[in-house]
């Protein structure tokens, strides 16, 4: 069940099927479901980033027009670790009865110490966030390769060390999380329409709280507005809004509004770091040193990769010392960002090798390729076809591709040589890499209808990345239809498991399944057929548009070959190998995981800016990229979220940052006003190769493309003006500091 | 958003006549980009709202050989397509096309920029202690101040002022004509309509509760102006610093006169800059003195901790202005 060697469809640029709906409205999202009877759920939250609460009163609340019920989350005495944290919700008529009935509760608070500060949180010297624990620090790291300190910088012929940073940033989903819940009239079964990445577990999660039966609980996502890791369950929130429909025997709907979305949606977290690096004349990297923190806010998890540092080039740096600390601040909790930890290891890694670059008076584009990761040659020989065993090669090819698209060669200059006038131009570098491989179990069903129509199913979701149409792409190639002639219905848990959207496991982890499917339902068709027709099976075969009988060589239009198929229609399920076999089977495990689909990209980035030196304002004019996903099913889909990961990642080089009040322990900026993202107008022109590894299978592309791009738009903007700026964002007030710092040095 | 008793009278004087003589009891509406997100807030929670998008006279713009006169209710997008307006009064169609996005632009009226509310953050969250919400203490001081005001001395409050079309209009001796209850009407000169305010019972600007901006006149002097907003984001963003200037001459090395420079998003109400006037007036507009003007400009600023940067962005955007006014080139778009 190899993919098709020619292929018609696959790999092409394919319009995505649901477009018209998106751009109309017609198609329907969780925020715009609306059931009869419906009430609206909001949310109390604390307004002290830490507390305890003394008491609850909520008996105004309850006689407040409009209110229907509530449903509280924590009780008298518990402790509240952010401004934000949950207390209750309650649900009303409309949003605004709802909005006047949680102003009518009386809520009495112990206020105490608080930090939302990273550097604050670290030098502290006591736990004052809350929680376990002596200080604020909950997680930290150490290592360092033999003899570090005395081997890592001999030989050197320049060392530079430095500070380098990225501030918090949130997932700001442009549909905010939320749910509507429905039950039924025996209140045995719960149906909710939520904006998730994945169905299948939200669905599960709430079936668990409630304590019901495998089935009772649907979980529909037709459509989402926008998830990046912050939405694989029900939530509190969703919780909250099923609670309240059971007790009001209504439906409820509780979406965040975007205060509520940026307060509490989910944190990319920070990571702040002193780093050294060596090279030799040559450019050959002889130590890497990193000591850095950064805070996921009340969360304990890590704010960087920290087996992965240095980035990329880890491999072929003798020496590594790493540092890493953790530190706990009264801010909502991290959630799995869009490649987590590896934008902020970039951030960590590849600016300091530009400035490393510039102190040995070398082209930066030259220090990567003498410092890529070897080929992995023992992996080469136990398989050609994955990633360690081509990785340089890889890299090799995407750089040598993207010298020429962007002209690097003529257009890169030395640091500080950007130009005569005001406006500085420079360019800047990074490279990444990410997993992408997917697994199971994801059945699909393919059903081929007498009437020619052709159905394929599943549980996935579409987090926007045109699922519906992957879909249809590798149905159509294999029936030798269109696309649109696919219909595909996903997004409902009734359709049996699905893994979550997340990490880039969507493509590869359906893709085999679908293909298996649509060839099963190939094969079932074209069996009855035969029969139908009295020839042997394999005198038959599907050729664009018709089925071909080889015994009179007749071409029977697809749709006349369904009518002649003597029953309703034909069925398949596909899916991936259970887990015990494929680890077990090295054949089934080759198969599945280095030819239907595989792991392991890399991706190279080069940013173009124009600085403003009198105002300090950065503009991204032109943006570069080469990334290779394995085998593209949709190309047009696959540029167009690699352009989407760019254009995330120059909204968190240029714009994107929670800024937190240290005394009011409150963010300050929790709207689109000030917690700022750039516009179309703030865009630049976005270059991008796909280059294409049918051989490889299937891998995915979600979030490699955002990885590098804040730290090439750092290196940018360092090449332009001769100054790094040490922290992103990269803001007016910090490039001209910047500036004014090279200007007092000597 | 508190629930409230709406209002849609057909003339001025009937809307006036809604009106109260203190704050916050009732708000007038016309676009409703400011307002309702802040009844929204809960930072406003008027019990009587007044829209004025019912009054026609509102809405008119009459262009005279000696002045120009602009309805209140003009939306900021009629004023920035306005041929007459653009060719008479750069700093003024300049700053209107600058505003929000389009449909912000759409929907806002002159009257209502002009009248808005100031954008600090702190007077924005009802959690966080605000002079101007009746709290003792301003949040901004020693808290998160990179968008507020770098003039504050003599200021309990360090709102940066945000109206765009305030300083065009400033610099282009613009009045307000206002009417208070009793068919009171009365002229009030833009560059001392503002205040600063201190408390919840003010606002930023000098008019009474119970009156009502019906238009602003702009006499016609054939000057040369310009606006020029530094922001960071090219799409719907509020300009860290904005400068409108307008003079005579100036132009081809002939001295300017009458010079007027106004700073926005620099103190709690627009800057009329007699220094960086001062240090240009009777000279011709070319780059260094355009540069001497940002430098006198600043004289005398007090940043806060986190925006003494917003005061290089005023020398350049103050140079730029000028620069722009006088047809010079654009040096700074490469």
């Amino acid at each position: 069940m190899p993919w098709p060697v020619t292929r018609r469809l696959i790999g092409t640029r394919i319009q995505r099927l649901d477009g018209i709906e998106k751009a109309t409205g017609r198609a329907k999202y969780s925020f715009d479901i609306n059931r009869p009877r419906m009430l609206h759920a909001r949310m109390l939250r604390s307004p002290h980033a830490h507390a305890t609460i003394k008491t609850i009163d909520s008996a105004a609340a309850e006689k407040t027009a409009g209110f229907r019920g509530i449903y509280l989350i924590k009780k008298a005495g518990a402790e509240l670790f952010f401004a934000g944290d949950e207390i209750l919700a309650i649900c009303a008529d409309t949003e605004e009865h709802a909005e006047d009935c949680l102003r009518a509760i009386r809520v009495e608070y112990n206020v105490q110490q608080h930090v939302v500060k990273e550097a604050d949180s670290l030098t502290a010297q006591t736990n004052v966030t809350g929680g376990l624990g002596a200080n604020n620090i909950v997680a930290a790291g150490d290592f360092a390769t033999d003899n570090f300190d005395t081997v890592a910088f001999q030989g050197a012929a320049a060392t530079h060390e430095a500070s380098y940073g990225i501030a918090v940033i949130s997932h700001q989903c442009l549909e905010s999380h939320g749910l509507v819940a429905e039950w039924d009239a025996k209140q045995e079964n719960l149906t909710v329409w939520a904006s998730t990445q994945a169905v299948p577990n939200t669905a599960e999660g709430l079936r668990v709280h409630f304590k019901l039966k495998p089935g009772e609980v649907t979980c529909i996502c037709n459509y989402m507005g926008g998830g990046f890791g912050s939405k694989f369950g029900p939530d509190i929130q969703g919780i909250a809004a099923a609670e309240l429909a059971r007790s009001t025997r209504q439906p409820v709907k509780l979406m965040l509004d975007r205060a509520e979305e940026v307060t509490v949606g989910g944190i990319r977290p920070s990571a702040y770091g002193t780093v050294k690096i060596g090279g030799t004349k040559e450019g050959r990297l002889t130590g890497y040193e990193v000591d850095c923190y950064g805070t996921g806010g009340v969360n304990r998890g890590p704010t960087v990769n920290f087996g992965l540092l240095p980035y990329v080039y880890g491999p072929s740096i003798p020496n590594v010392k790493r540092r890493h600390r953790v530190v706990r601040t009264n801010i909502q909790t991290a959630r799995a960002m869009r490649a987590p930890g590896h934008p902020q290891n970039a951030i960590l890694t590849e600016q300091v090798l530009d400035d490393l670059a510039a102190r040995l008076n070398i082209n930066p584009m030259t220090l990567r390729l003498a410092n890529l990761p070897p080929n992995d040659l023992a992996e080469r020989q136990a398989n050609p076809r994955t990633y360690p065993g081509q990785r340089a090669d890889i890299y090799r090819t995407e750089i040598a591709i993207i010298r020429k698209m962007c002209s690097w060669d003529q257009a890169w200059h030395a640091p500080g040589q950007g130009g005569k006038g005001t406006i500085k131009t420079g360019l800047g570098m990074a490279l990444h890499t990410w997993g992408g491989g997917g697994r199971g179990p994801n059945p699909t069903r393919v059903t081929i209808n007498t009437d020619g129509t052709v159905v394929a199913q599943s549980s996935s979701q579409d987090l926007g990345t045109a699922h519906r149409t992957v879909m249809a792409i590798i149905v159509a190639e294999i029936l030798g239809l269109q696309p649109t002639d696919i219909t595909c219905i996903i997004g409902n848990s009734q359709h049996g498991p699905s893994t979550p959207s997340g990490g880039s496991t969507t493509c590869p982890g359906t893709s085999p399944a679908i293909l298996k499917a649509v060839e099963l339902a190939a094969e079932a068709m074209l069996t009855a057929l035969a029969g139908r027709l009295n020839v042997q099976r394999n005198q038959l075969s599907i050729a664009p548009g018709v089925v071909v009988n080889a015994a009179n060589n007749q071409r029977i239009p697809f749709r006349d070959a369904c009518r002649q198929m003597g029953v309703p229609n034909v069925q398949a399920n596909g899916d991936w190998p259970v887990q015990k076999d494929l680890q077990s089977n090295a054949v089934l495990r080759e198969e599945w995981t280095t030819r239907l689909t595989n792991q392991g990209v890399g991706g190279v980035q080069i940013a173009e800016v124009k600085v403003d030196t009198e105002t300090g304002v950065v503009r991204c004019s032109r943006f570069w990229t080469v990334q290779d996903c394995g085998l593209i099913i949709n190309k047009l889909a696959c540029e167009s979220q690699v352009a989407g990961g760019i254009i995330m990642g120059l909204n968190y080089a240029l714009y994107e940052e929670c800024i937190y009040d240290r005394q009011t322990g409150r963010q300050v900026n929790p709207d689109m006003e000030f917690y700022k993202l750039g516009g179309i107008a703030d865009m630049p022109n976005i270059y991008v190769h796909m280059h294409d590894m049918p051989e490889r299978g299937v891998i995915g592309i979600g979030e490699p493309p955002t990885i590098g791009t804040a730290a090439a738009v750092g290196n940018a903007i360092f090449n332009a003006i001769g100054a790094r700026v040490s922290h992103a964002p990269f803001t007016p007030e910090r490039v001209l500091a910047a500036l004014n710092n090279r200007q007092a040095q000597p | 958003m508190k629930n409230f008793a709406y209002f849609r009278p057909t003339t001025p004087e009937q809307a006036v006549a809604l009106l109260e003589a203190r704050w916050g009891n009732t708000e007038m509406l016309a676009g409703g980009t400011d307002l309702l997100t802040l009844q929204k807030q809960y930072i406003a929670q008027p019990a009587r709202v007044v829209s004025l998008n019912a009054i026609g006279g509102l809405k008119t713009i009459a262009v005279g050989e000696r002045s120009a006169s602009i309805g209140a209710g003009v939306t900021l997008a009629t004023i920035s397509s306005h041929a007459d307006l653009r060719r008479l009064f750069p700093a003024l169609t300049m700053a209107a096309s600058e505003i929000g996005g389009p449909q912000i632009r759409n929907m806002g009226t002159l009257g209502g920029n002009l009248c808005q509310r100031n954008r600090c953050w702190y007077f924005r969250d009802e959690h966080s202690p605000c002079l101007l919400r009746g709290g003792n203490s301003c949040s901004a001081i020693e808290g998160e101040n990179k968008y507020h005001a770098i003039f504050t001395q003599n200021h309990r409050c360090v709102i940066a002022s945000p109206s765009t079309l305030a300083t065009g209009l400033i610099a282009l001796g613009a009045s307000a004509e206002v009417l208070g209850p009793q068919n009171r009407r009365r002229n009030v000169e833009l560059a001392k309509f503002y205040t600063a305010p201190v408390g919840p019972n003010d606002r930023e600007h000098s008019l009474a509760a119970n009156e009502l901006v019906t238009s602003v006149t702009i006499p016609v002097r054939g000057l040369n102006s310009a606006a020029y907003e530094v922001r960071q984001r090219q799409a719907s963003d509020w300009p860290i610093v904005q400068v409108a200037v307008a003079f005579s001459g100036g132009r081809n090395g002939e001295k300017a006169t009458g010079v007027r420079i106004v700073l926005g998003q620099v103190s709690p109400t627009p800057l009329l800059s007699e220094t960086a006037a001062r240090a240009l007036e009777g000279r011709p507009i070319n780059e260094a003195n355009a540069t001497a003007a940002g430098r006198a400009a600043v004289e005398g600023a007090k940043p806060l901790g986190q925006n003494g940067y917003k005061i290089r962005l005023v020398e350049v955007a103050v140079k730029r202005a000028l620069m722009l006014a006088a047809g010079l080139p654009r040096y700074w778009e490469a």
